[in-house]
């Protein structure tokens, strides 16, 4: 008999991971926590300053997934971004995929400029929207980089095969190219052909590295809690995965024709006498002579 | 429980559809004439209370092997009916809303391109270009949705034969199928090119990390080439390979380094990217669900 739904046991998981979360956001009110340096999020000053100095717009693209958790982090991301290009009054450029994505983007885009006191140097086509269609949308995004010729650009979100087309523009372009996709498959390509990548959680401790608000900070500890509780759940795995193996490497054991070669590679065996090859002896020196 | 859906032409139908535009139109009106301070907080209840109905279809039990027109045999069920039902108009809901972004969209574009059209802008004949596209395609794409609309089933049928199509239908695959569908397989393909270009960068000899890259990567390359894969096979066979299959030399083949590589090294690396990206996104939705993220990086 069963006594407890093991199915529950993702519903547990979640609950503690959530727990870790609440819990660090609540520790990190009152308390410093350290940050490890991200590269690319401290790339994104000299990006935009150097924008400023050859007096060409910086590029950001938020990837062509829906309005969810990634796409708001993108934005979130971009926000700093613009702030900064918003101080030194260099023009941007944000192109959309998604409507959604987009009526958000123009409302943050303008909150930027108005809490930095300065809406007047907001361009209202700076964020546009493109075209929802994949490649329309690559090849107008990479349109306007050839176009403008960026100096920065940054492609954060989900990103799918256009990816390495927008990386490639920029790099033919001499942009400065910052970028992260959470989709792990593109990752790889914007490692290749870009200046910066954020890979993986990075994308979501930036809003944390960047802002420092303790709710987001207080947020990236339990994330690193969480991944604890993975990495432990990963060891035990194995050791029980080990110490069922074990028992079938025993069995294996006793029938010499199943054994592969790894398993004589660390465990010889002594050869077996039937096999001894028949050989000729030295004819006795006495006998010679 | 309130039901979602009624009788097509029924009374309570009419009555539904006059409520819930009363309501609709009684929020928005409420919405302009609250303060600026309280809108916040507005939006983070519906916010909520939009996160909590995902969690309880989450965590609430599923009502096993329902059919149309059962009803519920206890609470349990009661609710999990309801949750289900909800879930589909709350899909339906997200859909409008996309479709009046998309509208907002659409204008962005319009009025970018005809202002610099209007204004004989740099490159204005591509904006040019672009309106009139974007005019026909809509056009063309509205004529063909009413004549298919209007057709009698034997007609459909009959236009399996490319022959008998109407203009309409014939011209919108010509646009869509024939033009569009084609561009944007040309721009995949320039992939390929982009993949040579960037591959060649990222695989220069510049630190001890570059030459594992491309070690790897030569081999993985190698491994998934019939013809390398094959000359190598051979060498491993003479090599005493093929006489005994648990020779230790058989574990030199390029498709067992390459299969390693790929098992061992790289899913285990893109898994533990996984990982991180999935607790990230669990702390980003909590974040939002729980508006503990308010004004975001724009405050």
């Amino acid at each position: 008999m069963q006594y407890f739904d093991t199915g529950k046991y993702q519903v547990l998981f979640v609950l503690v991971m959530v727990a870790f979360i609440l819990i660090n956001i609540f520790r990190a009110q009152n308390k410093d926590i350290f940050i490890r340096r991200i590269a690319g999020l401290n790339a994104i000053e000299d990006a935009v300053g150097r924008a400023t100095e050859m007096g060409k717009p910086v590029l950001m693209v938020p990837g062509l997934g829906a309005l969810n958790a990634i796409s708001v982090q993108a934005l979130n991301i971009f926000a700093h971004i613009t702030r900064t290009a918003a101080r030194f009054a260099s023009p941007i450029r944000l192109c959309c995929g998604e409507a959604a994505v987009f009526a958000v983007a123009q409302e943050v885009i303008r909150d930027v400029y108005q809490s930095e006191g300065v809406p007047e140097r907001m361009d209202g086509d700076s964020v546009r929207f493109v075209s929802d269609r994949q490649f329309a949308f690559a090849a107008g995004v990479s349109g306007i980089m050839l176009r403008e010729q960026t100096a920065a650009t940054f492609f954060m979100g989900e990103f799918f095969a256009e990816s390495l087309i927008f990386a490639e523009t920029a790099n033919s372009i001499g942009a400065i190219q910052v970028a992260s996709s959470t989709e792990n498959t593109q990752t790889p390509f914007f490692i290749a052909a870009c200046d910066y990548v954020l890979i993986g959680e990075e994308f979501y401790a930036a809003s944390a590295y960047l802002t420092r608000k303790p709710v987001l900070v207080g947020s990236l500890v339990g994330q690193d809690w969480g991944k604890m509780l993975i990495a432990s759940l990963v060891v035990l795995g194995i050791a029980m995965e080990s110490s069922q193996r074990k028992g079938w490497i025993e069995q294996m054991e006793n029938d010499p024709a199943a054994k592969t070669s790894m398993m004589r590679l660390f465990s010889p065996e002594p050869p077996d006498p039937a096999t001894k090859p028949v050989r000729q002896k030295h004819p006795e020196e006495g006998e010679a002579q | 429980m309130i039901p979602w859906s009624f009788e097509s032409g029924s009374t309570q139908l009419k009555i539904a559809i006059f409520v819930t535009l009363a309501l609709g139109f009684g929020l928005f009106f409420a919405l302009m004439k609250t303060p600026p301070r309280l809108r916040p907080k507005i939006a983070a209840t519906f916010t909520f209370l939009a996160g909590l109905l995902y969690v309880g279809i989450w965590l609430w039990p599923t009502a096993h092997g329902r059919e149309a027109g059962d009803i519920p045999a206890n609470f349990t069920e009661g609710v999990a009916f309801w949750l289900e039902d909800t879930q589909s108009q709350f899909q339906n809901l997200s859909n409008i809303l996309t479709s009046f972004l998309l509208l907002m969209g659409v204008f962005s574009l319009v009025r970018l391109h005809a202002t610099r059209v209007s204004k004989k802008q740099r490159d204005w004949p591509f904006s040019l270009v672009l309106l009139i596209c974007v005019a026909i395609m809509t056009f063309i794409g509205y004529w063909d949705w009413l004549t298919v609309m209007n057709m009698k089933p034997e007609e459909l049928e009959a236009m399996r034969d490319v022959t008998n199509q109407p203009f309409a239908v014939w011209m919108k695959d010509l646009l869509f199928d024939g033009l569009l569908q084609t561009m944007e397989a040309a721009m995949f393909s320039i992939i390929a090119f982009y993949i040579l270009s960037a591959a060649y960068r990222a695989f220069r000899v510049r630190s001890v990390e570059a030459t594992i890259l491309l070690a790897s990567a030569i081999i993985v390359m190698l491994g998934l080439l019939g013809m390398a894969e094959n000359y190598w096979s051979i060498m491993i066979d003479n090599m005493g390979g093929l006489e005994d299959p648990n020779a230790l030399v058989n574990n030199l083949r390029l498709e067992a380094i390459t299969q390693f590589i790929r098992d061992n090294l790289q899913t285990p690396g893109l898994r533990a990217i996984d990982f991180g990206v999935g607790v990230g996104a669990l702390a980003m939705a909590l974040r939002l669900w729980l508006s503990l993220e308010r004004g975001g990086s724009t405050s």
